[in-house]
Protein backbone atom coordinates (compact mmCIF):
# COMPACT_ATOMS: atom_id res chain seq x y z
CA UNK A 1 0.00 0.00 0.00
CA UNK A 2 0.96 3.46 -1.05
CA UNK A 3 1.11 4.85 2.48
CA UNK A 4 1.53 9.17 2.39
CA UNK A 5 1.53 11.20 5.33
CA UNK A 6 1.02 14.97 5.22
CA UNK A 7 1.40 17.25 8.19
CA UNK A 8 -1.49 17.15 9.86
CA UNK A 9 -3.57 14.67 7.31
CA UNK A 10 -3.49 11.17 7.30
CA UNK A 11 -3.22 10.12 3.82
CA UNK A 12 -3.17 6.56 2.70
CA UNK A 13 -3.58 6.10 -0.54
CA UNK A 14 -3.38 2.14 -2.61
CA UNK A 15 -3.88 4.10 -5.93
CA UNK A 16 -3.70 7.12 -8.06
CA UNK A 17 -6.80 8.15 -9.40
CA UNK A 18 -7.34 9.28 -12.80
CA UNK A 19 -10.30 10.84 -15.16
CA UNK A 20 -10.50 9.55 -18.49
CA UNK A 21 -14.26 10.88 -19.50
CA UNK A 22 -16.68 13.49 -18.52
CA UNK A 23 -20.33 14.10 -20.33
CA UNK A 24 -23.04 16.29 -19.58
CA UNK A 25 -26.66 17.07 -20.90
CA UNK A 26 -27.50 20.59 -22.14
CA UNK A 27 -28.73 22.50 -19.02
CA UNK A 28 -32.22 23.73 -19.73
CA UNK A 29 -35.72 23.58 -18.26
CA UNK A 30 -36.26 19.72 -19.80
CA UNK A 31 -40.23 19.14 -19.46
CA UNK A 32 -40.27 15.79 -21.36
CA UNK A 33 -36.98 13.51 -20.18
CA UNK A 34 -37.56 12.01 -16.82
CA UNK A 35 -34.28 12.35 -14.46
CA UNK A 36 -33.29 8.97 -15.91
CA UNK A 37 -33.25 9.66 -19.07
CA UNK A 38 -30.94 12.58 -18.68
CA UNK A 39 -28.61 10.81 -16.25
CA UNK A 40 -28.67 8.20 -19.26
CA UNK A 41 -28.06 10.62 -22.11
CA UNK A 42 -24.73 12.01 -19.71
CA UNK A 43 -23.86 9.12 -18.81
CA UNK A 44 -23.65 7.15 -22.49
CA UNK A 45 -21.19 10.35 -23.57
CA UNK A 46 -18.87 9.72 -20.63
CA UNK A 47 -18.47 5.89 -21.40
CA UNK A 48 -18.02 6.95 -25.09
CA UNK A 49 -15.51 9.45 -24.59
CA UNK A 50 -13.37 7.07 -21.72
CA UNK A 51 -13.75 4.10 -24.98
CA UNK A 52 -15.57 1.74 -21.97
CA UNK A 53 -18.95 0.12 -21.62
CA UNK A 54 -21.38 0.19 -18.86
CA UNK A 55 -20.18 -3.11 -18.61
CA UNK A 56 -16.55 -2.37 -17.34
CA UNK A 57 -17.89 -0.01 -14.53
CA UNK A 58 -17.18 -1.63 -10.87
CA UNK A 59 -18.93 0.80 -8.72
CA UNK A 60 -21.21 3.71 -9.23
CA UNK A 61 -21.62 6.84 -7.23
CA UNK A 62 -25.00 9.17 -7.53
CA UNK A 63 -24.83 12.37 -6.59
CA UNK A 64 -28.59 14.64 -6.15
CA UNK A 65 -29.46 17.15 -3.79
CA UNK A 66 -32.30 17.50 -2.21
CA UNK A 67 -35.63 14.75 -2.96
CA UNK A 68 -37.96 17.94 -3.02
CA UNK A 69 -36.75 19.23 -6.57
CA UNK A 70 -37.39 16.06 -8.02
CA UNK A 71 -40.33 15.31 -5.62
CA UNK A 72 -39.50 11.38 -5.19
CA UNK A 73 -38.43 10.12 -1.66
CA UNK A 74 -34.96 8.11 -1.90
CA UNK A 75 -34.47 9.74 -5.72
CA UNK A 76 -31.27 7.23 -5.48
CA UNK A 77 -33.27 4.31 -6.12
CA UNK A 78 -35.77 6.13 -8.83
CA UNK A 79 -32.32 7.31 -10.33
CA UNK A 80 -30.48 4.13 -10.57
CA UNK A 81 -31.60 2.66 -13.53
CA UNK A 82 -30.08 6.01 -16.11
CA UNK A 83 -27.16 5.78 -13.57
CA UNK A 84 -25.64 2.44 -14.69
CA UNK A 85 -25.99 1.65 -10.45
CA UNK A 86 -28.00 -1.94 -11.32
CA UNK A 87 -26.43 -4.81 -10.02
CA UNK A 88 -23.44 -3.22 -8.81
CA UNK A 89 -22.57 -1.18 -5.65
CA UNK A 90 -23.73 2.11 -6.08
CA UNK A 91 -24.59 4.44 -3.42
CA UNK A 92 -25.75 8.23 -3.73
CA UNK A 93 -24.14 11.28 -2.10
CA UNK A 94 -25.17 14.67 -1.44
CA UNK A 95 -24.39 17.97 0.72
CA UNK A 96 -26.87 20.16 -0.97
CA UNK A 97 -25.03 22.80 -3.86
CA UNK A 98 -22.09 21.26 -2.49
CA UNK A 99 -22.85 17.55 -4.21
CA UNK A 100 -21.36 18.90 -7.39
CA UNK A 101 -17.88 18.57 -6.37
CA UNK A 102 -18.42 16.09 -3.31
CA UNK A 103 -20.23 13.08 -5.46
CA UNK A 104 -16.62 12.95 -7.46
CA UNK A 105 -14.54 12.89 -4.17
CA UNK A 106 -16.67 10.15 -3.28
CA UNK A 107 -15.89 8.46 -6.61
CA UNK A 108 -12.50 9.76 -5.61
CA UNK A 109 -12.08 7.18 -2.81
CA UNK A 110 -13.84 4.07 -3.92
CA UNK A 111 -10.89 4.16 -6.27
CA UNK A 112 -7.79 5.63 -4.06
CA UNK A 113 -8.87 3.05 -1.50
CA UNK A 114 -8.44 0.15 -3.95
CA UNK A 115 -12.05 -1.19 -3.84
CA UNK A 116 -12.73 -0.72 -7.11
CA UNK A 117 -10.79 0.25 -10.35
CA UNK A 118 -13.25 1.88 -12.50
CA UNK A 119 -15.95 3.89 -10.67
CA UNK A 120 -18.61 6.30 -12.82
CA UNK A 121 -19.99 9.20 -11.16
CA UNK A 122 -23.34 10.49 -11.70
CA UNK A 123 -25.13 14.11 -11.19
CA UNK A 124 -28.05 14.81 -11.80
CA UNK A 125 -31.33 17.39 -11.06
CA UNK A 126 -34.48 18.09 -12.09
CA UNK A 127 -35.68 21.13 -10.85
CA UNK A 128 -38.31 22.47 -13.07
CA UNK A 129 -40.90 19.63 -11.47
CA UNK A 130 -40.92 21.46 -8.46
CA UNK A 131 -44.09 23.81 -8.04
CA UNK A 132 -44.61 26.85 -7.24
CA UNK A 133 -41.16 27.63 -8.19
CA UNK A 134 -37.76 25.40 -7.08
CA UNK A 135 -37.05 27.99 -4.42
CA UNK A 136 -40.08 26.56 -2.22
CA UNK A 137 -37.81 23.43 -1.71
CA UNK A 138 -35.73 25.84 -0.17
CA UNK A 139 -38.04 26.77 2.52
CA UNK A 140 -37.59 23.74 4.43
CA UNK A 141 -33.90 23.99 5.26
CA UNK A 142 -34.51 26.43 7.63
CA UNK A 143 -35.08 25.67 11.60
CA UNK A 144 -39.20 25.26 11.79
CA UNK A 145 -39.10 26.55 15.23
CA UNK A 146 -36.18 29.76 15.05
CA UNK A 147 -36.23 30.63 11.40
CA UNK A 148 -38.82 29.65 9.24
CA UNK A 149 -41.62 31.90 10.56
CA UNK A 150 -39.92 34.78 9.79
CA UNK A 151 -40.54 33.18 5.93
CA UNK A 152 -36.65 33.36 5.25
CA UNK A 153 -35.66 32.89 1.26
CA UNK A 154 -32.49 31.84 0.54
CA UNK A 155 -31.72 34.92 -1.84
CA UNK A 156 -32.00 37.05 1.30
CA UNK A 157 -29.05 35.20 2.86
CA UNK A 158 -27.31 35.91 0.03
CA UNK A 159 -28.00 39.50 -0.71
CA UNK A 160 -27.00 39.65 3.39
CA UNK A 161 -23.26 38.05 2.69
CA UNK A 162 -22.57 40.15 -0.69
CA UNK A 163 -23.67 43.43 1.40
CA UNK A 164 -21.37 42.04 4.31
CA UNK A 165 -18.71 41.04 1.50
CA UNK A 166 -18.83 44.37 -0.14
CA UNK A 167 -18.60 46.23 2.73
CA UNK A 168 -15.89 44.85 4.27
CA UNK A 169 -14.10 44.95 1.92
CA UNK A 170 -14.71 47.99 -0.35
CA UNK A 171 -16.76 46.86 -3.10
CA UNK A 172 -19.12 48.38 -5.81
CA UNK A 173 -21.50 46.34 -7.06
CA UNK A 174 -19.99 47.66 -10.56
CA UNK A 175 -16.89 45.42 -9.84
CA UNK A 176 -19.29 42.44 -9.03
CA UNK A 177 -21.38 42.21 -11.77
CA UNK A 178 -18.02 41.88 -14.43
CA UNK A 179 -18.48 38.23 -12.90
CA UNK A 180 -21.57 38.01 -14.54
CA UNK A 181 -20.56 39.46 -17.92
CA UNK A 182 -17.44 37.25 -17.76
CA UNK A 183 -19.04 33.99 -17.15
CA UNK A 184 -22.15 34.64 -19.53
CA UNK A 185 -20.08 35.93 -22.25
CA UNK A 186 -17.94 32.30 -21.57
CA UNK A 187 -21.48 30.49 -21.93
CA UNK A 188 -21.50 31.52 -25.38
CA UNK A 189 -18.76 28.88 -26.42
CA UNK A 190 -20.51 26.13 -24.38
CA UNK A 191 -23.05 23.84 -26.15
CA UNK A 192 -25.31 23.11 -23.32
CA UNK A 193 -25.77 26.57 -22.14
CA UNK A 194 -29.35 27.75 -20.50
CA UNK A 195 -28.05 31.73 -20.10
CA UNK A 196 -25.59 32.51 -22.04
CA UNK A 197 -25.58 36.24 -23.47
CA UNK A 198 -23.67 39.08 -24.28
CA UNK A 199 -24.21 41.84 -21.70
CA UNK A 200 -23.10 44.79 -20.11
CA UNK A 201 -22.31 45.82 -16.05
CA UNK A 202 -25.41 48.31 -16.95
CA UNK A 203 -27.48 45.60 -17.96
CA UNK A 204 -26.49 43.70 -14.78
CA UNK A 205 -26.98 46.82 -12.54
CA UNK A 206 -30.45 48.00 -14.16
CA UNK A 207 -31.83 44.33 -14.05
CA UNK A 208 -34.72 43.44 -11.76
CA UNK A 209 -34.18 43.64 -8.29
CA UNK A 210 -34.59 41.00 -5.99
CA UNK A 211 -33.28 41.13 -2.77
CA UNK A 212 -30.99 44.20 -2.80
CA UNK A 213 -28.21 43.99 -3.56
CA UNK A 214 -28.90 41.00 -5.57
CA UNK A 215 -30.58 41.60 -8.94
CA UNK A 216 -31.52 39.37 -11.32
CA UNK A 217 -28.61 39.13 -13.85
CA UNK A 218 -26.28 38.30 -10.26
CA UNK A 219 -28.22 34.88 -10.21
CA UNK A 220 -27.91 31.92 -12.12
CA UNK A 221 -31.23 30.00 -13.09
CA UNK A 222 -32.45 26.86 -11.79
CA UNK A 223 -31.60 24.18 -14.76
CA UNK A 224 -32.66 20.94 -14.93
CA UNK A 225 -29.36 18.65 -16.38
CA UNK A 226 -26.91 15.33 -15.47
CA UNK A 227 -23.08 15.05 -16.18
CA UNK A 228 -20.85 12.34 -15.70
CA UNK A 229 -17.52 11.31 -15.00
CA UNK A 230 -15.30 8.08 -14.81
CA UNK A 231 -12.24 7.62 -12.75
CA UNK A 232 -10.18 4.71 -13.10
CA UNK A 233 -7.20 3.44 -11.44
CA UNK A 234 -3.68 3.70 -13.12
CA UNK A 235 -3.20 0.13 -14.40
CA UNK A 236 -6.54 0.91 -16.51
CA UNK A 237 -6.16 4.51 -17.39
CA UNK A 238 -2.74 3.66 -19.44
CA UNK A 239 -4.86 1.42 -21.27
CA UNK A 240 -7.46 3.77 -22.58
CA UNK A 241 -5.34 7.55 -23.20
CA UNK A 242 -1.70 8.75 -23.50
CA UNK A 243 -3.27 11.81 -20.93
CA UNK A 244 -5.28 10.86 -18.56
CA UNK A 245 -5.81 13.58 -15.56
CA UNK A 246 -5.11 12.76 -12.47
CA UNK A 247 -6.86 13.81 -8.99
CA UNK A 248 -4.35 15.17 -6.88
CA UNK A 249 -5.94 16.77 -3.68
CA UNK A 250 -9.47 16.75 -2.22
CA UNK A 251 -11.07 18.61 0.44
CA UNK A 252 -14.36 18.98 2.29
CA UNK A 253 -15.30 21.29 5.52
CA UNK A 254 -18.57 21.88 6.85
CA UNK A 255 -18.90 25.16 9.09
CA UNK A 256 -21.77 25.90 11.53
CA UNK A 257 -25.43 25.07 11.25
CA UNK A 258 -25.42 28.13 12.96
CA UNK A 259 -25.29 31.00 9.75
CA UNK A 260 -26.10 33.72 11.83
CA UNK A 261 -22.97 33.43 13.75
CA UNK A 262 -20.94 33.38 11.25
CA UNK A 263 -19.04 36.75 9.48
CA UNK A 264 -20.24 36.08 6.01
CA UNK A 265 -17.48 38.29 4.24
CA UNK A 266 -15.31 35.39 4.00
CA UNK A 267 -16.04 31.38 3.10
CA UNK A 268 -14.15 29.43 5.69
CA UNK A 269 -15.63 26.36 4.89
CA UNK A 270 -13.94 26.66 1.32
CA UNK A 271 -10.82 28.02 2.95
CA UNK A 272 -10.34 24.92 5.25
CA UNK A 273 -11.85 22.57 2.30
CA UNK A 274 -8.94 23.99 -0.06
CA UNK A 275 -6.39 23.43 2.94
CA UNK A 276 -7.23 19.92 2.84
CA UNK A 277 -6.87 19.51 -0.47
CA UNK A 278 -3.77 21.49 -0.81
CA UNK A 279 -1.83 19.46 1.69
CA UNK A 280 -2.97 16.60 -0.62
CA UNK A 281 -1.93 18.22 -3.56
CA UNK A 282 1.54 19.38 -2.50
CA UNK A 283 -0.11 23.30 -3.12
CA UNK A 284 1.64 25.77 -1.13
CA UNK A 285 0.86 28.99 -3.38
CA UNK A 286 -2.56 28.23 -5.05
CA UNK A 287 -2.33 31.50 -6.64
CA UNK A 288 1.04 30.63 -8.52
CA UNK A 289 0.82 27.06 -8.77
CA UNK A 290 -3.19 26.61 -9.97
CA UNK A 291 -3.41 27.90 -13.80
CA UNK A 292 -6.87 27.25 -13.99
CA UNK A 293 -10.25 27.59 -11.75
CA UNK A 294 -13.98 26.65 -11.64
CA UNK A 295 -15.45 28.14 -8.38
CA UNK A 296 -18.95 27.65 -7.53
CA UNK A 297 -20.57 30.69 -8.70
CA UNK A 298 -24.64 30.39 -8.58
CA UNK A 299 -24.30 34.31 -7.80
CA UNK A 300 -21.67 36.63 -9.14
CA UNK A 301 -20.44 37.75 -5.82
CA UNK A 302 -19.49 33.55 -4.58
CA UNK A 303 -17.35 33.23 -8.06
CA UNK A 304 -14.91 36.74 -6.22
CA UNK A 305 -16.02 34.76 -2.38
CA UNK A 306 -14.95 31.70 -3.53
CA UNK A 307 -11.96 32.68 -5.45
CA UNK A 308 -10.58 34.13 -2.10
CA UNK A 309 -11.80 31.57 -0.12
CA UNK A 310 -9.11 28.91 -2.31
CA UNK A 311 -6.95 31.50 -1.67
CA UNK A 312 -6.25 32.49 -5.72
CA UNK A 313 -6.82 36.33 -4.55
CA UNK A 314 -6.25 37.70 -1.13
CA UNK A 315 -8.92 38.84 0.36
CA UNK A 316 -10.53 41.48 -1.26
CA UNK A 317 -8.33 40.82 -4.49
CA UNK A 318 -10.64 39.13 -6.26
CA UNK A 319 -12.58 41.69 -7.86
CA UNK A 320 -9.54 43.43 -8.49
CA UNK A 321 -8.73 40.70 -10.50
CA UNK A 322 -11.27 40.22 -12.12
CA UNK A 323 -11.28 43.84 -13.12
CA UNK A 324 -7.61 44.13 -14.97
CA UNK A 325 -8.60 40.46 -16.88
CA UNK A 326 -6.92 38.46 -14.78
CA UNK A 327 -9.62 35.81 -14.61
CA UNK A 328 -10.41 35.87 -18.49
CA UNK A 329 -10.02 32.86 -20.61
CA UNK A 330 -7.00 34.29 -21.79
CA UNK A 331 -5.73 35.81 -18.47
CA UNK A 332 -3.34 34.61 -16.24
CA UNK A 333 -5.70 32.29 -13.86
CA UNK A 334 -8.94 31.43 -16.11
CA UNK A 335 -11.88 31.50 -14.11
CA UNK A 336 -15.39 29.40 -14.80
CA UNK A 337 -14.38 29.60 -18.05
CA UNK A 338 -17.15 27.22 -18.76
CA UNK A 339 -19.33 29.89 -18.16
CA UNK A 340 -20.40 28.59 -14.86
CA UNK A 341 -23.50 28.12 -13.01
CA UNK A 342 -24.33 31.74 -14.24
CA UNK A 343 -24.09 30.85 -18.19
CA UNK A 344 -24.37 27.40 -18.05
CA UNK A 345 -26.71 26.90 -15.59
CA UNK A 346 -27.48 25.55 -12.00
CA UNK A 347 -28.64 22.05 -11.61
CA UNK A 348 -27.21 22.11 -8.26
CA UNK A 349 -25.82 18.64 -7.86
CA UNK A 350 -25.42 18.79 -11.97
CA UNK A 351 -23.24 21.54 -11.89
CA UNK A 352 -20.48 18.77 -11.67
CA UNK A 353 -20.44 19.25 -15.45
CA UNK A 354 -19.20 22.76 -15.45
CA UNK A 355 -16.80 22.70 -12.22
CA UNK A 356 -15.18 18.93 -12.13
CA UNK A 357 -15.94 18.06 -15.76
CA UNK A 358 -14.65 21.04 -17.27
CA UNK A 359 -11.45 21.18 -15.17
CA UNK A 360 -10.95 17.77 -16.71
CA UNK A 361 -11.60 18.90 -20.08
CA UNK A 362 -9.59 22.12 -19.53
CA UNK A 363 -6.51 20.26 -18.39
CA UNK A 364 -6.93 16.88 -20.95
CA UNK A 365 -7.01 19.62 -23.79
CA UNK A 366 -10.70 18.63 -24.63
CA UNK A 367 -12.75 21.51 -23.71
CA UNK A 368 -12.86 23.08 -27.26
CA UNK A 369 -13.41 26.58 -28.35
CA UNK A 370 -13.34 26.94 -24.30
CA UNK A 371 -9.85 26.12 -24.24
CA UNK A 372 -7.75 28.94 -22.27
CA UNK A 373 -5.23 30.35 -23.78
CA UNK A 374 -2.04 29.65 -21.55
CA UNK A 375 -0.84 26.23 -21.24
CA UNK A 376 -2.38 24.34 -17.95
CA UNK A 377 -0.91 21.96 -15.85
CA UNK A 378 -3.14 21.94 -12.45
CA UNK A 379 -6.77 23.28 -12.21
CA UNK A 380 -8.88 23.41 -9.57
CA UNK A 381 -13.28 23.31 -8.96
CA UNK A 382 -15.16 23.57 -6.12
CA UNK A 383 -18.91 23.78 -4.98
CA UNK A 384 -20.40 24.86 -1.77
CA UNK A 385 -24.19 23.73 -0.12
CA UNK A 386 -25.92 22.14 2.57
CA UNK A 387 -26.96 25.07 4.79
CA UNK A 388 -24.40 28.29 2.88
CA UNK A 389 -21.74 25.75 5.38
CA UNK A 390 -20.22 23.20 3.34
CA UNK A 391 -16.72 23.69 0.74
CA UNK A 392 -15.94 21.13 -1.26
CA UNK A 393 -12.68 21.18 -3.47
CA UNK A 394 -10.82 18.93 -5.83
CA UNK A 395 -7.24 19.89 -7.50
CA UNK A 396 -6.48 17.98 -10.44
CA UNK A 397 -3.32 17.98 -12.61
CA UNK A 398 -2.49 16.42 -16.02
CA UNK A 399 0.91 15.49 -14.18
CA UNK A 400 1.07 12.45 -11.87
CA UNK B 1 -48.33 -5.15 22.04
CA UNK B 2 -49.75 -2.48 20.02
CA UNK B 3 -48.72 0.95 20.08
CA UNK B 4 -51.78 3.60 21.06
CA UNK B 5 -52.24 6.56 18.98
CA UNK B 6 -52.33 9.63 20.95
CA UNK B 7 -52.53 13.10 19.76
CA UNK B 8 -49.14 14.39 20.23
CA UNK B 9 -50.33 18.36 20.38
CA UNK B 10 -51.88 17.68 23.91
CA UNK B 11 -49.31 16.28 25.65
CA UNK B 12 -46.16 19.48 25.33
CA UNK B 13 -46.40 23.48 23.80
CA UNK B 14 -46.06 23.04 20.54
CA UNK B 15 -46.62 26.09 17.51
CA UNK B 16 -50.14 25.38 16.92
CA UNK B 17 -51.26 23.31 13.79
CA UNK B 18 -47.58 21.82 13.08
CA UNK B 19 -45.84 23.15 10.13
CA UNK B 20 -46.85 21.69 6.40
CA UNK B 21 -44.34 21.43 3.44
CA UNK B 22 -46.42 22.99 0.80
CA UNK B 23 -45.14 22.24 -2.45
CA UNK B 24 -46.23 20.51 -5.67
CA UNK B 25 -44.64 18.83 -8.75
CA UNK B 26 -45.03 18.68 -12.44
CA UNK B 27 -44.21 14.86 -13.11
CA UNK B 28 -43.06 13.94 -17.11
CA UNK B 29 -43.57 10.38 -17.97
CA UNK B 30 -40.28 10.97 -20.13
CA UNK B 31 -39.68 10.05 -23.40
CA UNK B 32 -41.00 6.52 -23.50
CA UNK B 33 -43.80 7.44 -21.11
CA UNK B 34 -44.82 9.48 -23.75
CA UNK B 35 -44.89 7.61 -26.35
CA UNK B 36 -46.23 4.90 -23.73
CA UNK B 37 -49.46 7.09 -23.32
CA UNK B 38 -50.13 8.34 -26.17
CA UNK B 39 -50.30 4.77 -28.10
CA UNK B 40 -52.43 4.28 -25.23
CA UNK B 41 -55.03 6.06 -25.55
CA UNK B 42 -55.53 4.67 -29.12
CA UNK B 43 -56.05 1.50 -27.53
CA UNK B 44 -52.65 -0.11 -28.27
CA UNK B 45 -50.18 -1.64 -26.11
CA UNK B 46 -45.94 -0.68 -26.46
CA UNK B 47 -42.96 -2.21 -25.05
CA UNK B 48 -39.52 -1.67 -25.84
CA UNK B 49 -36.55 -4.40 -27.29
CA UNK B 50 -32.84 -3.48 -26.41
CA UNK B 51 -31.12 -3.68 -29.48
CA UNK B 52 -28.21 -5.08 -27.86
CA UNK B 53 -29.36 -7.92 -25.81
CA UNK B 54 -33.37 -8.19 -26.51
CA UNK B 55 -34.16 -7.79 -22.78
CA UNK B 56 -37.91 -6.48 -23.58
CA UNK B 57 -38.88 -3.74 -21.28
CA UNK B 58 -42.61 -3.26 -20.07
CA UNK B 59 -43.28 -0.06 -19.17
CA UNK B 60 -41.11 0.50 -22.29
CA UNK B 61 -37.80 2.54 -22.41
CA UNK B 62 -35.53 4.78 -23.95
CA UNK B 63 -32.53 2.42 -23.19
CA UNK B 64 -31.74 -0.51 -21.72
CA UNK B 65 -30.62 -0.30 -18.21
CA UNK B 66 -27.88 -3.23 -18.27
CA UNK B 67 -26.10 -2.27 -21.38
CA UNK B 68 -26.79 1.07 -21.68
CA UNK B 69 -27.75 0.51 -25.93
CA UNK B 70 -30.77 1.88 -27.61
CA UNK B 71 -34.24 0.31 -27.33
CA UNK B 72 -37.12 0.11 -30.04
CA UNK B 73 -40.61 0.00 -29.31
CA UNK B 74 -42.83 -3.25 -30.67
CA UNK B 75 -46.97 -3.69 -30.08
CA UNK B 76 -48.11 -6.24 -27.44
CA UNK B 77 -51.58 -7.26 -26.81
CA UNK B 78 -51.67 -6.13 -23.35
CA UNK B 79 -52.78 -9.19 -21.67
CA UNK B 80 -50.80 -11.08 -18.88
CA UNK B 81 -50.86 -13.40 -16.45
CA UNK B 82 -51.23 -12.67 -12.42
CA UNK B 83 -47.59 -13.22 -10.77
CA UNK B 84 -48.43 -12.70 -7.15
CA UNK B 85 -51.31 -10.91 -5.22
CA UNK B 86 -52.98 -9.49 -2.68
CA UNK B 87 -56.28 -8.20 -1.17
CA UNK B 88 -55.51 -5.33 1.03
CA UNK B 89 -58.43 -4.62 4.01
CA UNK B 90 -56.86 -1.36 5.34
CA UNK B 91 -55.65 1.86 3.68
CA UNK B 92 -52.56 3.81 4.10
CA UNK B 93 -54.77 5.73 7.47
CA UNK B 94 -55.77 3.06 8.48
CA UNK B 95 -59.42 2.72 7.51
CA UNK B 96 -61.28 -0.47 5.54
CA UNK B 97 -60.87 -1.14 1.71
CA UNK B 98 -61.59 -3.82 -0.48
CA UNK B 99 -59.01 -4.39 -3.18
CA UNK B 100 -57.55 -7.14 -4.99
CA UNK B 101 -53.95 -5.72 -5.73
CA UNK B 102 -51.38 -8.11 -8.34
CA UNK B 103 -48.26 -7.88 -9.84
CA UNK B 104 -48.67 -8.53 -13.96
CA UNK B 105 -46.92 -10.46 -16.16
CA UNK B 106 -47.32 -9.02 -19.68
CA UNK B 107 -47.35 -11.28 -22.41
CA UNK B 108 -44.71 -10.81 -25.03
CA UNK B 109 -41.91 -8.90 -22.94
CA UNK B 110 -39.93 -9.31 -20.07
CA UNK B 111 -41.80 -7.09 -17.62
CA UNK B 112 -44.47 -6.69 -14.91
CA UNK B 113 -46.36 -4.11 -13.61
CA UNK B 114 -48.83 -3.73 -10.65
CA UNK B 115 -52.35 -3.38 -10.75
CA UNK B 116 -56.05 -3.83 -10.04
CA UNK B 117 -57.66 -6.60 -10.77
CA UNK B 118 -61.52 -5.83 -11.22
CA UNK B 119 -64.51 -8.11 -12.50
CA UNK B 120 -63.22 -11.66 -10.53
CA UNK B 121 -64.91 -13.75 -8.31
CA UNK B 122 -61.72 -14.81 -7.41
CA UNK B 123 -58.25 -14.42 -7.90
CA UNK B 124 -55.28 -17.30 -8.24
CA UNK B 125 -51.36 -17.11 -9.29
CA UNK B 126 -51.30 -17.97 -13.11
CA UNK B 127 -54.79 -16.46 -14.22
CA UNK B 128 -54.76 -14.89 -17.65
CA UNK B 129 -56.26 -11.30 -17.32
CA UNK B 130 -56.45 -8.27 -20.13
CA UNK B 131 -56.34 -4.55 -19.54
CA UNK B 132 -59.53 -2.47 -19.10
CA UNK B 133 -59.09 0.86 -20.27
CA UNK B 134 -60.88 4.25 -19.17
CA UNK B 135 -62.58 6.16 -21.93
CA UNK B 136 -60.13 8.88 -23.91
CA UNK B 137 -61.58 11.74 -22.31
CA UNK B 138 -60.72 10.39 -18.91
CA UNK B 139 -56.92 9.79 -19.19
CA UNK B 140 -54.80 11.91 -17.37
CA UNK B 141 -51.45 10.03 -18.74
CA UNK B 142 -50.76 8.05 -16.03
CA UNK B 143 -50.99 3.88 -15.36
CA UNK B 144 -54.66 4.80 -13.99
CA UNK B 145 -55.60 5.03 -17.41
CA UNK B 146 -55.91 1.20 -17.74
CA UNK B 147 -58.59 0.65 -15.18
CA UNK B 148 -57.78 -2.30 -13.83
CA UNK B 149 -56.89 -6.21 -15.20
CA UNK B 150 -60.25 -8.31 -15.89
CA UNK B 151 -59.74 -11.77 -16.52
CA UNK B 152 -59.68 -13.67 -20.08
Amino acid sequence: MEVEVIKGLKFHKKQDVAIVGAGMTAFKRRMLETGKELSYYAVKQALEEAGLDIKDVEMVVLGSAPDAFDGISLKEEYLLEGAGGCDRPYMRYFVGGGTAVFAPIAGYWHVASGLADVCLVVCEEKMSCCQPHPQSAFKYIWDPILDRPLKPNLIWIFALEMRRYMHVNNVKHEDIALVSVKNKANALDHPCSHVAGKITVEDVLNSEPMALPVRRLDVSPPSDGAAALVMVAPHIARQLTDDPVWVTGVGWNLDTTHWTNRDLYFPRYTAEAARMAYRMAHITDPRKQIDVAEPYDPFDYKELHHMEGLGLAKKGEAPILTKEGVTARDGDLPVCPSGGLLGVGNPISAAMGVKVCEIYWQLAYRAGKRQVAKEVTTGICQAWGDLMQIGTVMVMSNKR
Amino acid sequence: MIDKIVDPEKLRHFPPGGGKIELYWLYTSGKAGNEFFRKLREGKFIAARCKKCGRRYFPPRIFCEFDFSETEFFEISGEGCVEAFTIAKLDLNENPMEEIIALIKLEGTDGRILHLIGEAKDVCIGMKVKPVLKKVDEMTGTISDIKYFKPV
